[in-house]
């Protein structure tokens, strides 16, 4: 009934554009979205509509057709008679919501016809500059920890080169080509995130790109829902590698600890090509053909984490970096390793290594005056990630920990597994409290925990607002309380 | 059943604005975030006059075109009968709320002086935090140093005056000045949040700055107090909880960015911080010499004790941190933010907080129902007869 009249609310246009500019205006999306929700007027919760060109106009087209179908109904009134007017009345009013839905549907559609061509056209652009660019290009994909990586790179070789990076999580042809047209032209070093979505995505970008070096960060059940399997999301991610083999003198980090993705790595080496390079990063260090670069006295806590890098030949690599959690060993290796290979000095290295710190809402600490020690990481919404923060609980001793997250979204078939999953790891764990908001897969969570005899308490919240505003009332000096995750709009 | 609980907030004092927001973080947020309690907001105008509206649970309502929203607001009508009760004037009749428990919110004049108190008491309602009589005597601080002073809580020396002493006998009370040590502090006498609190140096204009001062003083406040400086001084303050047996939270050391912790530094230069009207600058614990922290904690419990305190209240000192004396400086029977920042701190979370502060209310006023205040008397009958003689 709530879902009926909610249809009919002054707020349904702008709900249904906000709903296609979330979905990316895929149309196919964003009807499966609109088959969801359950009340039109509380769709823009969390963000609200950016008033971007195609944004505004089809939210004039939205307005229009709204009160054009009422017209149509109200004016059937004049077209029948006696009963039968009333009755057509009726059926158009019924209607009117989903006249505007597949107008404004197929309004969308049309002007993506359009503006795709224009797009190719700035893509093709974007090509053409990058091919004469002499910079050496570095492409990075995976399930997760793409943005981590590359903000790692980027701040290790930025001291002794010149440094330019995709903003933001802007990883589409798209995004990449509006950032390639605000290069310069000097400089030395690219690094491009590349977004998967669906299978060809990360060849397109590499097409685009031609990168020298690529890093595969690793491959999970994110975006499951788009990919139906794990294997399949390999491939794509590993479309990276094979443009590589096409190109001399090309290497390729890949993430030991990500089993879809050094699996797939293996069946590369075993195709014996000259290129890329398979090197393998991970908690361990750098493991290369030629030697390995081996991790030793690996610590983290509140502050940071540190190591050293042992080399065969020279004196180790001494990595101090604000970064929390051992997951973040692998990352920095790699930026380590890279920076060397490009022949900048270890005093430089460390240097940079220095400057990273905790990126926002990736594992990011503070501290409020009551002594309440927060972490944010609500942009981690991965398996693999989850999986590392609890490992980085797992170093904290003396605290009250909370955990609270709302779970993970997109994990298709695997969403009961890997739910009931990270509730065992927090049972073995023996986090303290556990705080769970109400949807479709926390109950999930709770499942595993009680299989393993959780211990601590688990607190329950309606909505994420809910548990936001009344967790710090809650908390006292020397908690300890770890975000997790944070759902868009189009999931909950 | 839940409990309706009246938070009453605002009123006529300068300290208007940081009521607001003591009313909501923590108390409302809390008490709401405990979804045990119905939570009712009363607020009072600048001008005296009483509302409330279920939209004033949130901190946004007094952000932006305030008085047009008051404008389209009924005024609240108390019943006092047995109990209180508001009733909001709507079209279809009054909306009548009984109120089980008040929690004033309010700071300074009109409120936490004891005004409100004495209100609450007529009506026969449980309320938070200190009664009546130690709300009224802490809110004067020539009055609570005498007090103190008599029961051997040491102070620093003053002198004090009002408005018209100091307009007919100016000469004498400068002269009784001259044997004070400055650095002088001049202070209305009913302030809180250091609003018109001049501190005066030894300087060679130092009469005419403190002629100055106390016209400062003055321009808001009927009484005022001179007060001499502690040298080498080191300022901490200690909130205290409980009825007959007080429970101390941490001693607080304010790290001020200018030399006195003024409105500025207490409330504004903070903005950005999210720990309520208190901003970050303080040390918790303060890192003093354990023998000083004792002292704290004993004159902490001793004065609220002298002072008849109950619910809650915050102790401030003043510290020579050469000679290792200690000075009571003043009490605030309602401090910022219920000073959450600290009891979190020391191991109270906002929620226990609140909840901790309706029981003490609640206990409070088991005990007074166990007074009795009627007494049968023939007086009145005898008079009758007397007079029908």
């Amino acid at each position: 009934m709530k879902k009926f009249l909610s249809k009919y609310s002054l707020k349904y246009p702008r709900s249904l554009v906000y709903m296609l500019q979330a979905s990316e205006y895929n149309i196919v999306e964003f009807l499966d979205w609109f088959r969801r929700v359950k009340d039109f007027a509380k769709v823009e919760e969390r963000k609200t509509l950016v008033k971007t060109i195609k944004a505004s106009l089809l939210y004039a087209i939205a307005w229009n057709l709204f009160i054009l179908s009422f017209a149509i109904a109200i004016a059937s009134l004049w077209f029948f008679e006696g009963v039968r007017s009333l009755l057509v009345f009726l059926v158009i009013f019924l209607f009117a919501p989903y006249l505007t839905l597949y107008l404004l549907s197929l309004c969308t559609f049309l002007l993506n016809s359009v503006q795709r061509p224009i797009e190719r056209i700035i893509i093709n652009k974007a090509k053409e500059k990058l091919q004469n660019h002499k910079a050496l290009k570095i492409g990075i994909a995976g399930s997760f920890g793409k943005t981590t990586m590359k903000e790692i790179i980027k701040t290790v070789l930025e001291g002794s080169k010149n440094v330019a990076a995709t903003p933001d999580n802007k990883n589409t042809p798209l995004g990449i080509a509006r950032f390639v047209e605000s290069l310069d032209g000097d400089e030395e070093i690219l690094i491009f995130e590349m977004g998967e979505y669906y299978e060809g995505d990360i060849k397109k970008l590499c097409e685009i790109i031609s990168p020298d070096i690529g890093v595969i960060t690793g491959v999970n059940e994110a975006h499951l829902d788009k990919f139906k399997n794990i294997e399949r999301t390999a491939k794509t991610i590993f479309e990276l590698a094979d443009f590589l083999s096409k190109k001399e003198g090309t290497k390729v980090y890949v993430n030991k600890e990500s089993r879809s993705a050094s699996e797939s790595a293996a069946h590369i080496k075993n195709e014996n090509k000259p290129f890329p390079k398979v090197i393998y990063y991970g908690h361990g260090g750098i493991e290369e053909g030629g030697g390995n670069w081996k991790v030793e006295g690996a610590e983290t806590n509140l502050s940071g984490t540190s190591f050293i890098l042992k080399n065969n030949k020279e004196e180790g690599v001494v990595v101090r970096s604000k970064l929390l959690g051992l997951h973040q060993i692998g990352p920095l290796a790699v930026a380590s390793h890279i920076a060397q290979s490009l022949g900048i000095k270890l005093e430089k290295i460390e240097l940079g290594l220095k400057n990273t710190k905790p990126f926002k809402h990736r594992m990011e600490p503070r501290e409020d005056a009551g002594g309440v020690l927060v972490i944010d990481d609500s942009y981690n919404g991965n398996p693999d990630g989850v999986k590392v923060a609890i490992e980085f609980l797992k170093e904290i001793k003396d605290k009250r920990r909370f955990f609270i997250t709302p779970g993970l979204v997109e994990m298709g078939r695997k969403t009961e597994e890997v739910h009931r999953e990270i509730g065992k790891e927090l049972a073995n764990t023996g986090i303290e409290k556990v705080v769970l908001i109400r949807n479709s897969v926390t109950p999930f969570i709770e499942a595993g925990l009680k299989e393993n005899n959780f211990k601590g308490e688990v607190i329950w919240f309606e909505s994420s607002l809910e548990c936001f505003s009344s967790l710090p009332k809650r908390t006292i000096n020397n908690d300890l309380l770890l975000y997790q995750n944070d759902w868009p709009d189009n999931y909950s | 059943m839940k409990k309706t609980i009246g938070v009453v907030f605002g009123g006529r004092s300068v300290e208007h604005e940081v009521s607001i927001i003591t009313a909501h973080n923590p108390i409302i947020d809390s008490l709401l975030a405990t979804g045990k309690y119905n939570v009712v907001p009363i607020y009072i105008g600048k001008d005296g006059s009483w509302y409330s509206d279920p939209a004033m649970n949130d901190i946004n309502f007094f952000r932006n075109d305030l008085e047009e929203k008051l404008k389209k607001l009924k005024k609240l009508q108390l019943d006092l009968n047995n109990g209180l009760q508001i009733m909001i004037p709507g079209s279809l009749g009054s909306k009548k709320i009984n109120i089980d428990i008040v929690f004033p919110a309010m700071h300074g004049t009109y409120g936490e002086d004891g005004s409100l108190m004495g209100l609450l008491r007529m009506a026969n309602v449980p309320f938070v935090g200190c009664d009546l009589f130690a709300s009224a005597v802490a809110m004067d601080k020539v009055l609570t140093k005498q007090i103190l002073k008599a029961e051997g809580v040491p102070v620093v020396s003053d002198v004090w005056f009002t408005k018209e002493d100091w307009e007919s006998k100016r000469e004498g009370y400068l002269h009784k000045i001259k044997n004070l040590r400055y650095p002088l502090f001049i202070k209305p006498v009913h302030l809180g949040s250091s609003i018109g609190i001049t501190k005066i140096n030894p300087l060679a204009d130092q009469e005419k700055n403190l002629i100055n001062a106390i016209e400062v003083a003055l321009h808001y406040d009927e009484k005022v107090l001179v007060e001499e400086g502690v040298e080498n001084l080191v300022e901490v303050t200690l909130p205290i909880m409980g009825n007959d047996e007080p429970i101390l939270a941490s001693i607080e050391r304010p790290l001020n960015k200018t030399e006195f912790f003024d409105f500025q530094d207490k409330y504004l230069s903070g903005s950005k911080k999210v720990g309520g009207v208190n901003n970050n600058y303080s040390e918790i614990p303060a890192n003093i010499e354990p023998s000083l922290a004792e002292k704290v904690k004993e004159l902490g419990e001793k004065t609220y004790k002298i002072l008849g305190c109950s619910g809650i209240a915050r102790v401030d000192f003043l510290i020579d941190s050469v000679l290792n004396q200690v000075f009571v400086n003043e009490v605030n029977t309602l401090p910022g933010s219920i000073y959450q920042h600290n009891w979190k701190k020391s191991g109270v979370s906002n929620i226990d907080l609140v909840e901790r502060l309706i029981k003490f209310a609640e206990g409070r006023f088991e005990n007074q129902k166990n007074t009795t205040y009627s007494f049968n008397s023939e007086i009145l009958n005898q008079y009758k007869s007397s007079k029908n003689q």
